[in-house]
């Protein structure tokens, strides 16, 4: 008897177990709205950076750990904190005479590269100062305009200017944007590609408001992601020949809220990402609820369906 | 092939149907709008105050049973028994009861508005080890309860069978699905709401209507604040592949903002916020163009500026020009201090950098500039909500006497410490006087709180204009100046101190305001300034004007600095009250405070002050 029904008792089990299955893994499927078409940027690994801290704090014997801080919260400009608790500061004043800072960018020499950032109040140099990439030297710890760029132009309708740059070890180049040029109704920021001893611009895109940048290598080749400054997306643009190839934009991610955008993108593990999102109007609307608007997400790529998945964060 | 393997794959065939079809339904994932998608979205913003709504018979009721409960020392609303069985009402009647489940519902002595949202059996998956082991053996019933002052969610798990609370839990800034009361609330609010029939261009029913849950929970509320517990009751136009979400807050009773927006892929509007929706719809409407407006013998275009408030342009009144320009370009906002004054780094406060300027005998002032501007791409630090609004002008016997069109600036956590909230306001009456007001509504960073608004008026009498002060007789000005109305001793007719005219003796008295306006104001204590026009002297936005907190000057007086004549010259008058709040009980001033009401809700209580001087057409 038992055996005669038995393919049947398989089946049912067979059908069960794959639901528990899909079940399960449906539950993994990514919060985010993903890239749906053949491009990918593979599996990746945290490769370790060439970038060096700078050696002016050997001669001040700071000891490391040391972090850099531009929040402008405690401080305007540049500070490195050290020490137990990170207690410990260094921030002379004239570090402070180009204003406030948004990134930076360590290089293989410990020179510091950093781009401006319009903060809360206006003042008569503050679009001007939009306008340059800052070079905080290695060996003396002087900050000055390491570039100028003329067609950069801040204004009262978008007093953003130069906002990121990451530099690329592999060259000894930065990948810079600028958002300025944008508009309410047209998205015209540029990327800029520059070799450090020249000043050489080696590359220029445009179309595109990149609030963050990061180079990230995997499998399928070298990609430099951008935290978009209008939308709540991440996207990647393939590298080759160190050169960003035309039509080769990616949307890796969509956040869950349209009102955030990409601030920061950390590679923490293999395959691993951080995000750190903030509201972003181009306006300088300071935002008091930092603990309900500015938000962290940890997401993973996953090679089996060539999409990032959400990690609770 | 026997009739038992035939089962089987029938089995397995039906099994894979059913998993994919499983696997291609999906609730969690967030649909991308695409980029012709999102522009053809149309937002339509709260025409009507918040009474609109409140005067909906449904919430009416609400209001008064909340109000008769708080009144009779009980904060939480039960379900209607009609909803109920005998268990359930008898879960909540033991809730109800619950010290631990009603621990969260007072504050500082005050009761505090709590609506029980769900009674249902319990779901396994929700119950701790010791419930779970209880449960298997009695019913257990989950119970639900949103506190709307604290934006939080308490779940309680009865033991029926014992009449036993098992566990209670305290959620924060979680919201649980409705009561089918607030969602008829809900739905009676978007019916009755005229913005909606306006858009559906008939009056809707009931059944039209789907409910979306949308409420604010892990990803976020639908409404601006995501601490408020809101609703999308959504009417859908198959024919035009169309959906028309009406967004509700049911911690205020009001309508939110309403959209329209494709159907198919596009109909939930992912995590959309009010704010989002304001910033898109005033962007596309009032940043990027001119609105026309024609009343009541008045002719104006109107936009937002990027850091210069609402500007009014080119205004004409029966067919004669007026003004080319008036706005209000800055906030100064200063508060005196004792001590000596820190330079040494910036000061922020709630994310504002503070300026200090020295002051004598040991006291400084600090405080800052507010730009007020177009919610994306500007240098605003102070956000415009809703649009622009034309409303009546009534005088003290409620006659109306002309129209203003209004616009409300707001840091998004007024009324909080160091928030504030200002209106741009350009009333203009019947008889052809017109009159910039600037409105203060708090709250700032406490007491001692000195607000300069500087207004510009760049008048468009044909050019060749004159301008006087009275003193006992018209003095005409020959070269840019300024004075203080704190010195003023004679106004003609007991009104006017100051007038412009042009040759042809068309102008305007100026009469400042000492509280004569009916509007609670203690006056404008202003300082005037005229000036010869110039293109570079604030005709396009201006960023910044002068210092926010050196008292001694108003910023203005860089653009007198060469004396030019304004003797039959184009000329623009800059006008800069001084007000100073009061936080003092009775006589609160440019002050604003959150009180927990009768109702058991937070309440705002506003204490405006409103300046400005009124325009008034010479005639003889």
């Amino acid at each position: 008897m038992f055996k005669k029904y038995l393919p049947i008792f398989i089946s049912l089990l067979i059908v069960a177990v794959a639901f528990v299955l899909v079940v399960q893994s449906k539950s993994k499927k990514p919060l985010f709205e993903s890239q749906e078409n053949n491009e990918s940027i593979g599996a990746f690994k945290k490769q370790s950076s060439c970038a060096r801290h700078p050696q002016f704090l050997s001669h001040l014997n700071v000891t490391q750990p040391v972090t850099i801080d531009l929040s402008q919260q405690q401080f305007k400009g540049l500070a490195f904190l050290y020490g137990k608790n990170f207690s410990k500061v260094i921030h002379p004043k004239a570090w402070e005479t180009f204003e406030h800072f948004s990134t930076y960018a360590l290089d293989k020499q410990g020179n510091i590269f950093l781009a401006p950032m319009p903060f809360i109040s206006i003042k008569p140099t503050t679009f001007n100062l939009q306008k340059n990439i800052y070079k905080l030297d290695s060996l003396t710890g002087k900050i000055s305009i390491f570039m100028h760029f003329d067609e950069v132009l801040p204004s009262a309708s978008n007093p953003y200017g130069i906002i990121s740059l990451v530099y690329d070890c592999d060259d000894d180049t930065l990948w810079v944007s600028a958002i300025d040029e944008s508009n309410y109704r047209e998205e015209k920021g540029v990327i800029y590609h520059i070799d450090i001893k020249s000043k050489e611009i080696l590359q220029k895109v445009e179309g595109m408001d990149a609030l963050t940048l990061r180079l990230l290598n995997s499998k399928n080749g070298k990609f430099l992601l951008l935290g978009s400054a209008r939308k709540n997306v991440l996207y990647g643009f393939k590298i080759e020949q160190q050169k960003i190839v035309s039509d080769s934009k990616i949307k890796l991610l969509e956040l869950p809220s349209a009102n955030e955008r990409i601030r920061k993108i950390k590679i923490t593990k293999e395959n691993l990402l951080e995000l750190q999102t903030i509201p972003f109007s181009y306006t300088l609307i300071a935002e008091t609820s930092t603990n309900q608007e500015r938000k962290e997400y940890e997401i993973e790529w996953n090679e089996t369906v060539h999409q990032f998945e959400s990690l609770s964060k | 092939m026997t009739k038992e393997i035939k089962i089987s794959m029938g089995i397995l065939l039906f099994g894979l149907l059913l998993l994919v079809r499983y696997w291609f339904t999906s609730e969690t994932r967030i649909p991308v709008l695409s980029e012709k998608e999102r522009i053809e979205e149309r937002i339509i913003l709260p025409q009507y105050s918040r009474e609109t709504y409140r005067n909906v018979p449904e919430v009416q009721e609400y209001l008064s049973e909340l109000k008769a409960r708080i009144q009779m020392g009980k904060a939480v609303l039960p379900l209607e028994g009609k909803y109920l069985d005998k268990s359930e009402i008898l879960v909540q009647k033991i809730v109800l009861s619950n010290k631990e489940f009603l621990k969260d519902t007072f504050k500082n002595g005050k009761l505090l508005h709590n609506d029980m949202m769900q009674i249902h059996p319990a779901l396994i998956a929700s119950l701790n080890k010791t419930s779970t082991k209880i449960c298997q053996k009695h019913r257990c019933y989950e119970a639900k309860k949103y506190n709307f002052v604290n934006n939080s969610t308490t779940i309680a798990i009865v033991d029926v069978e014992n009449r036993d609370v098992l566990e209670v839990t305290h959620h924060e800034n979680m919201q649980p699905d409705i009561s089918l009361r607030l969602k008829h609330i809900a739905q009676a609010i978007a019916l009755h709401a005229p913005e909606i029939k306006k858009e559906l261009n008939y009056k809707p029913r009931r059944d039209e209507m789907s409910m979306a849950n949308v409420r604010g929970a892990l990803q976020g509320s639908p409404c601006e604040n995501s601490e408020h517990l809101c609703v999308a009751p959504t009417f859908s136009d198959y024919k035009k592949a169309e959906a028309l979400w009406a967004i509700i807050d049911l911690t205020e009773l009001k309508l939110s903002a309403v959209k329209w927006a494709g159907l198919g892929k596009t109909t939930t509007p992912a995590c959309i916020s009010e704010r989002s929706l304001q910033n898109r719809y005033i962007m596309k409407n009032f940043c990027e163009k001119d609105t026309a407006l024609e009343k009541n013998g008045w002719k104006f275009l109107y936009r937002l500026t990027g850091s210069d408030g609402l500007e009014v342009i080119d205004a004409s009144f029966e067919g004669q020009s007026v003004f080319k320009s008036a706005k209000i370009v800055d906030w100064h906002v200063a508060y005196e201090g004792k001590g000596s004054v820190d330079n040494g780094s910036d000061v922020h406060m709630a994310g504002r950098q503070v300026e200090f300027v020295k002051g004598e005998k040991e006291k400084f002032f600090f405080g800052y500039n507010d730009a007020m501007g177009c919610p994306m791409f500007s240098t605003s630090v102070v956000l415009p909500f809703n649009a622009p609004l034309v409303k009546p002008l009534y005088d003290k016997n409620k006659k109306s006497v002309g129209f203003y069109l209004t616009q409300d600036y707001r840091n998004p956590k007024w009324p909080m410490a160091c928030n504030y909230r200002y209106e741009n306001r350009f009333e203009f009456f019947d008889d052809g006087a017109f009159r910039v007001v600037g409105v203060n509504k708090g709250r700032g960073c406490g007491e001692e709180a000195i607000y300069r608004p500087v207004m510009r008026i760049d008048m468009a009498l044909g050019g060749k204009e004159q301008f006087y002060k009275y003193r006992g007789s018209w003095n005409q000005w020959l070269s840019e100046q300024s004075d203080s109305q704190k010195d003023a001793r004679l106004y003609e007719k007991d009104k006017y101190l100051y007038k412009i005219q042009n040759l042809g003796n068309r102008g305007y008295y100026i009469e400042p305001n000492r509280g004569q306006f009916n509007d609670q104001s203690r006056g404008d204590n202003a300082t005037i300034f005229v000036t010869q026009y110039k293109e570079n002297e604030g005709s396009k936005d201006l960023l910044t004007l002068g210092s926010c907190c050196n008292l001694e000057e108003d910023g203005v007086e860089r653009y007198l600095q060469k004396s030019e004549s304004i003797d039959k010259k184009d000329l623009v008058i800059w006008y800069v009250p001084r007000i100073k709040n009061d936080a003092r009980e009775g006589h609160e001033y440019c002050w604003a405070d959150t009180v927990i009401g009768n109702d058991g809700n937070l309440e705002v209580r506003e204490f405006p002050c409103a300046v400005g001087a009124k325009f008034v057409p010479i005639k003889f």
